[in-house]
């Protein structure tokens, strides 16, 4: 797997479709206790800037938040705790993020999956950022070109 | 004088939301309802009006928010504004900063070499204006082709992730003042919790006016552009990107990414002058941020913001420098329910000014009889 940290984690699955996430978790063993840890919740998050002209800090607004924190046992007894916070208002999403997490912190069977899944968010991710830096590329302004007609109104 | 509940408006009221609803599904049996994704795709930057408006960065329901208010901009924040009502707040960032901003548009006004370059991004600063009659009929086949082509012979190498400011070489040419890192230790003020009672700190107002109502806050802009006021701005930098959004990790504690919001950036220089204290004369900045891609709203802020430092130290000399006015008659959920509530019953208030009007002019006829 990709030499990705476990901060990491969360920002690449947000990328892969929704039901590729939702089936794995699925395939995990039904005989695993999975307890909370906290209280999975969703609300808001609030979005606090540093505005860069003086330094002054201010609040831009805010964003859905979903988070959950949660222990797995395995039968074997094997335990882990993965957690997750995503942008999103569906905790059964960060669930979903949370058990990859846990299962892939404490290498539980099918962390390979998880890691799969893991560098196929990373590939998409790159996609978008190939996508937008296509778009900076394309439309870079070449001031030398004005040089020959004088550049007094460029 | 007392006013009284009205009654027999209910069946009427459920008939004008069913007279709203045909309205919005009457296209006939080859029409299809709207999508999340094509709303925040086609009309991207109403969509990102009312993200900015709404005060909530939560792309599908902004989306619905449009679809359900049938394409009223302020309907819409309005409806994204009341769901942010309803849920619980369960964290802060720390302070984010948008230098990390991964870049999609980026222009300067004041230098024509900046750091890093100048890219256009998408923008309609170029365009003629004319119809593009062609769209109106507009096949799915050549309409999916254009971003299926779009990759082609793009070679993207050398575009770093990252952009530097504009403003960090006029800092290091002393023609601005110095960062002040305490500043921004300052916890910011809260408008969603707090109510504001002048005088405010800027960071009250900086909030305020990223959630106004653009035409509210173009139109005070344009005030102080005419005449009434003297900014005089000049954009240093306007970059429209994406910024990550970070939150420690529950179990690390590191630094996570739990998303990224599309952001609108304005950063202006204004008229130069001397600190009170007789210290060597500096550009003045204004600063203007929202959620989205809004330019005409990120530079009207920022001109609004140095409009109203403006007030703040030397007394408002016209009203985009009064915070109080300002601030107040920036919020569209706000000014749009003042005036939309005109058209609830007032037949108590009305009947007592006929009253008045009568007895004011038997009173004249009576003095003229006299």
């Amino acid at each position: 797997m990709s030499n990705l940290s476990r901060e990491e984690w969360v920002s690449a699955l947000s990328a892969v479709p929704e039901q590729s996430l939702a089936r794995l978790t699925e395939r995990f063993p039904r005989s695993w206790k999975v307890t909370p840890k906290a209280l999975p919740q969703s609300g808001l998050g609030m979005l606090k800037l540093r505005e860069t002209t003086l330094g002054d800090a201010f609040y831009l607004g805010e964003f859905p938040l979903a988070t959950c924190w949660l222990r797995v046992t395995t039968e074997r007894g094997e335990q882990a705790e993965g957690c997750a916070l995503v942008m999103d208002d569906r905790v059964e999403r960060a669930e979903h993020m949370a058990l990859c997490d846990a299962v892939l912190a404490a290498r539980l069977p099918g962390w390979e999956e998880v890691a799969a899944l893991i560098e196929e968010g990373i590939e998409l991710r790159a996609r978008q950022s190939r996508e937008r830096k296509a778009i900076l590329a394309r439309t870079r302004v070449d001031f030398s070109l004005l040089d020959d007609v004088g550049d007094e109104d460029a | 004088m007392a006013y009284v509940a009205i009654k027999g408006g209910g069946q009427a009221i459920e008939g004008s939301k069913a007279v709203l609803e045909y309205l919005r599904t009457r296209q006939g049996e080859c029409a299809q309802p709207l999508q999340a994704d094509t709303i925040q795709n086609q009309l991207r930057l109403l969509h990102g009006r009312v993200l900015s408006e709404g005060g909530v960065y939560h792309p599908r329901l902004a989306s619905l928010a449009i679809k359900q208010a049938q394409g009223d901009s302020l309907e819409a924040a309005f409806i994204l504004r009341a769901y942010r009502s309803t849920v619980p707040r369960l964290a802060e960032t720390d302070l984010l900063d948008t230098r990390n901003m991964r870049i999609t548009r980026r222009i300067s006004s004041a230098f024509k070499d900046i750091p890093g370059g100048q890219m256009l991004g998408a923008t309609t600063d170029y365009h003629l204006r004319l119809m593009r009659m062609e769209l109106l009929n507009e096949s799915p086949e050549r309409f999916r082709a254009v971003s299926g082509e779009w990759f082609k012979d793009l070679n993207v190498d050398e575009i770093p992730d990252t952009f530097p400011k504009v403003l960090q070489q006029l800092r290091r040419d002393g023609l601005l003042a110095p960062l002040d890192e305490q500043r921004a230790q300052q916890t910011p003020f809260d408008i969603t919790r707090e109510p504001m009672i002048f005088p405010v700190p800027r960071s009250a107002a900086l909030a305020t006016l990223a959630r106004g109502e653009q035409g509210s806050l173009l139109a005070i802009a344009y005030s102080n552009m005419r005449g009434y006021g003297d900014v005089h701005p000049t954009v240093a930098e306007l970059r429209v990107g994406y910024l990550p959004v970070f939150l420690p990790h529950p179990i690390t504690g590191k630094p996570m990414e739990i998303g990224e919001v599309e952001l609108t950036e304005c950063e202006v220089v204004a008229m130069y002058e001397a600190d009170e204290e007789g210290g060597k004369p500096l550009f003045t900045l204004g600063y203007g941020a929202c959620f989205g891609h809004n330019e005409v709203k990120a530079i009207s802020m920022a001109i609004l913001d140095r409009s109203l430092q403006n007030g703040v130290q030397h007394g408002p000399g016209n009203p985009s420098e009064d915070p109080e006015f300002v601030l107040l008659h920036v919020d569209g959920i706000e000014s749009m329910g003042f005036c939309t509530h005109y058209k609830m019953p007032h037949y108590v208030t009305f009947q007592s000014d006929m009253d008045r009007l009568r007895a004011t002019q038997a009173k004249q006829s009576q003095e003229q009889g006299e």
